[in-house]
């Protein structure tokens, strides 16, 4: 049973800044003609989420499948939440000392299994990522156990407007940099140790120090997302990080295309934004998320991405053959 | 004493109905390659049906738990047909496909019966007395009934061509199809054999505690756990697992509090995976 | 010596892969490694590597120990291999498999890579001169954006070498790199081989390929884990013990 690498490799040339930066300029403005408080909501949790499905992507280029993600980002939720509420400090504090007590947990959990093979690096994250709820529970005089913590101090007032800012400028500082990250010796590096790490500690490639690396990394950004989400609900609870969550998160990576930068961008749009705007059907709304699982499970063995590249390569194909006939 | 005999019991049914759910679960996954995450929801939909049978349709008992077990396998049957047989072998494509099956069994259930706990009548009354001692019929026969299929399962595992043929895929796949093995047709049995005794499990289950849209989620788990801990392609891994989780959850709870037990079990598991990367009994996965 | 190999035995449970394995390797030699199939050939190289553990013995290079590194480790005090089965990076291309392969010369900092600083970007371009280079000289550049999974048998045995010297090794391990080649992929590899020895490149190879071991200064003869032969080809070619582990006791004397 070998982890499909994660990457159909379209190298990033995908990526017009042009048309990254006309986006950019969309949504800064859709505050001057989109009026609705809950669509903005939705917007924020898109954009939240969007940090946590790459980044969890991320440490999927290195070979592992960290089955604990979204355990990670409840740790950097509550260390943030828990810090803000009991210690009293700012969460423009707690935030970035959530992301690194989330990192730093990572780092604890990489270590010993930064040895392990692919498959049973998956099993054993999924027990970490349980026994991370687990102890959330544990604790439950701090953390509020399984009914929750509330009360949680919030970044900015009542208003959507200012998360949504502060979400934009966030989760596109987090994208650019893993983006960079992704496409730099560093990502080499890591997509190296997923494809054989034989060869790979060959070349001398330390391959535990890169799996760490990954796992630090992936779990920053994930800490940092659920901490920021913390003090924007003002109230976590343990589903939001247990295996289901990690679940949903794989599916839309999965189902989004693992062997894209965008893939999981595709993913939390197509299976998290569309079924929360579609609200209004109620009950019904998981049907339509099962129509597009399916749908895309298949006819689209990549994902979306996936699906979306081979079509960029056959259209550029064909624009080639036609020149060189024109040529001819 | 009671309050022993009651959580050894419990503790007894409950781990044989997770070891039925499991064993389902790890057919499927060494002889197909695929990861049936819906087997919860399968479970799940088996107590509803049961339900139906029992109370909508006034059904006698035992002929709804025999009438689901039929329905469910032959739903089994088209799984296999339209959802596992294109994702042979990938484990990534079927985990979608089964989260999107999760989705449709889960929401039909809530939309037609609502979230509110339900429970299936008891198939038998009374109880049996020993002195000091007294056990309800339905605990008794609950066991008894899971304790038998999976004695039944196990032998026709280890003691029948097709169990041997299933056994030959799961340990080499090219190997067993240049023997002639007739994949289809295996894949067809584990499935009716996985979905019946997930269906079994699913109105046994409905009978001694009680329905709701959900419960297949904390048995999937469960079960997954065992798989793991037990090793892939060990059935007598499984058991051990079974075993071993059964008694952690009975006595930890005893000295711990609930989570505190949990946070145990979890680091213990942990550990043990750390020592063990392939569970008590496990092969390499290759 | 850049090379010495003491003792080496390595046990696998009951079977013993290479028993009291003595070898001494100099500066600039081309040592040629043979014995029958299941000889331990691949065994040694894997035990010199660190990617199986001694169960006795040391193992010294360039002066230093050896024995307990790990393969990383290993290939960056300059021991560059290949392998017999050859894997490869499947899903980059070969010019991307060589690129990846400069990991340890030049090295950038992390934080260099993270903000794309000059030093970064001059040693990727660099690199990337380097790797064009390394392809041609082994006749690779036409199949440069080839996927690694696509290539044909001969082509991936190629790579491997390319990917080695990306390593920029002082000593090269060569785990059969002619086998399975055609006549045309074998020349190209000796060119190799012959260009890597003139720069300096001590280079122990293991070969069933007798053209290729003609080259070697001399031979090692390896059978059943231990060293049966030791000298140069032709001397070797008449060893009594050698005759008869290649073709059986009734051809010797």
């Amino acid at each position: 049973m070998k982890l499909k690498s994660p990457f159909t490799g379209n190298r990033g040339k995908m990526i017009k800044p042009g048309a990254c930066a006309g986006l950019l300029i969309i949504l800064i403005a859709c505050p001057l003609f989109i009026k609705s408080p809950y669509l903005f909501h939705i917007f924020n949790l898109t954009l939240i989420y969007i940090i946590v499905a790459v980044s969890f992507r991320t440490i999927m280029t290195s070979g592992q499948l960290p089955l604990s993600h979204a355990g990670f980002m409840g740790v950097g939720a509550y260390a943030s939440a828990t810090a803000a509420k009991w210690l009293g400090w700012t969460p423009w504090i707690t935030i970035p000392f959530g992301a690194l007590v989330a990192m730093g947990v990572g780092v604890i959990m990489g270590y010993p299994f930064a040895r392990l093979r692919a498959v049973y690096y998956a099993m054993i994250s999924l027990f970490f990522g349980m026994l991370i709820i687990s102890s959330v529970k544990a604790f439950d005089t701090w953390t509020g156990g399984a009914a929750g913590l509330t009360g949680i101090p919030t970044l900015f007032g009542y208003s959507k407007i200012p998360y949504y800012y502060f979400f934009l400028l966030l989760t596109s500082v987090c994208l650019l940099a893993l983006y960079r990250l992704e496409f730099s010796r560093t990502g080499v590096t890591w997509k190296a140790i997923a494809q054989s790490h034989e060869v790979a500690a060959s070349v001398g490639i330390n391959e535990a120090r890169y799996r760490i690396l990954a796992s630090a990394i992936g779990c920053l950004f994930a800490g940092l997302a659920g901490a920021t989400y913390a003090h924007y609900n003002g109230v976590i609870g343990t589903t939001s990080f247990g295996l289901m969550a990690t679940i949903l998160l794989l599916i839309y990576v999965i189902v989004g295309g693992a062997g894209s930068f965008f893939g999981p961008i595709i993913g939390v749009v197509l299976l998290m934004t569309i079924p929360e705007l579609l609200r209004g059907l109620r009950e019904y709304v998981p049907y339509i998320s099962a129509a597009i699982l399916l749908i895309v499970v298949y006819i689209m063995p990549k994902g979306v991405a996936g699906l979306a590249n081979s079509l960029l390569s056959w259209f550029t194909e064909l624009r080639k053959n036609r020149r060189t006939s024109n040529a001819s | 004493m009671e309050l022993i005999i009651g959580t050894f019991a419990n503790v007894l049914i409950l781990s044989s109905m997770y070891i039925l759910v499991a064993l389902g679960f790890a057919l499927l996954f060494s002889i197909m390659g695929i990861l049936h995450v819906a087997h919860g929801a399968v479970y799940t939909i088996s107590g509803y049906i049961c339900y139906h049978l029992a109370q909508a349709v006034g059904l006698n008992g035992w002929l709804s738990l025999a009438l689901t077990v039929v329905v469910v396998s032959s739903f089994g049957l088209l799984l296999e047909r339209l959802c596992f047989r294109p994702f042979f072998g990938e484990f990534d494509r079927s985990l979608v496909v089964g989260i999107g099956l999760i989705l449709i069994i889960q929401t039909t259930m809530v939309i037609t019966r609502g979230q509110e706990s339900l429970s299936i009548p008891s198939f038998v009354d009374g109880f049996l007395r020993y002195g000091p001692i007294s056990v309800s019929h339905e605990r008794l026969v609950t066991f008894a009934i899971g304790a038998a299929l999976l004695l039944v399962l196990v032998w026709f595992i280890n003691n029948t061509k097709p169990g041997l043929q299933m056994r030959a895929i799961a340990q080499d796949f090219r190997g067993a199809i240049m023997q002639g093995i007739n994949i289809n047709w295996i894949s067809a049995i584990a499935t009716v054999i996985a979905c019946g005794s997930a269906a079994v499990a699913g109105c046994l289950m409905g009978a001694y505690l009680n329905l709701n849209p959900f419960m297949g989620d904390h048995v999937l788990s469960k079960a997954l756990i065992l798989v793991i801990l037990g090793g892939m392609g060990s059935m007598t891994g499984l058991f051990y697992a079974g075993l071993v989780l059964g008694a952690l959850d009975a006595t930890l709870p005893v000295f711990f509090s609930g989570s505190v037990a949990e946070v145990i079990a979890m680091s213990v598991i942990i550990v043990v995976l750390l020592l063990r990367p392939t569970g008590f009994l496990g092969r390499e996965i290759t | 010596m850049l090379l010495e190999l003491h003792k080496v035995t390595k046990h696998f449970m009951g079977l013993v892969a290479v028993d009291d394995f003595n070898m001494d390797v100099d500066r600039g030699e081309l040592v040629g490694l043979i014995g029958p199939n299941g000889a331990g050939k691949t065994t040694l190289f894997n035990l010199i590597t660190g990617i199986l553990r001694l169960t006795s013995g040391k193992i010294t290079f360039n002066g230093i120990d050896i024995t307990e590194k790990r393969p990383h480790e290993v290939a960056e005090l300059g021991i560059g291999r290949t392998f017999q089965l050859n894997p490869l990076f499947s899903d980059f291309t070969v010019l991307e498999n060589v690129i990846a392969s400069f990991h340890l010369r030049p090295k950038s900092s992390l934080p260099d890579v993270f903000f794309n600083t000059a030093t970064y970007r001059r040693n990727e371009a660099d690199i990337k001169e380097q790797s064009l280079q390394i392809l041609n000289l082994l006749g690779l550049d036409k199949v440069k954006n080839e996927l690694g999974k696509h290539l044909p048998h001969g082509h991936r045995l190629i790579l491997g070498i390319a990917r080695a010297l990306a390593v920029k090794p002082k000593l090269l391990l060569l785990d059969e790199p002619t086998r399975g080649m055609s006549l045309d992929e074998i020349d190209l590899a000796l060119g190799a081989i012959e260009r890597m020895c003139e720069q300096g490149v001590t280079i122990v190879l293991v070969e069933h390929n007798m053209e290729v071991i003609d080259f070697c200064d001399r031979v090692v003869v390896m059978n059943f884990g231990k060293k049966i032969a030791e000298g140069p080809v032709d001397q070797v070619r008449k060893d009594e013990e050698v005759i008869k582990a290649y073709l059986g006791s009734e051809h010797a004397a």
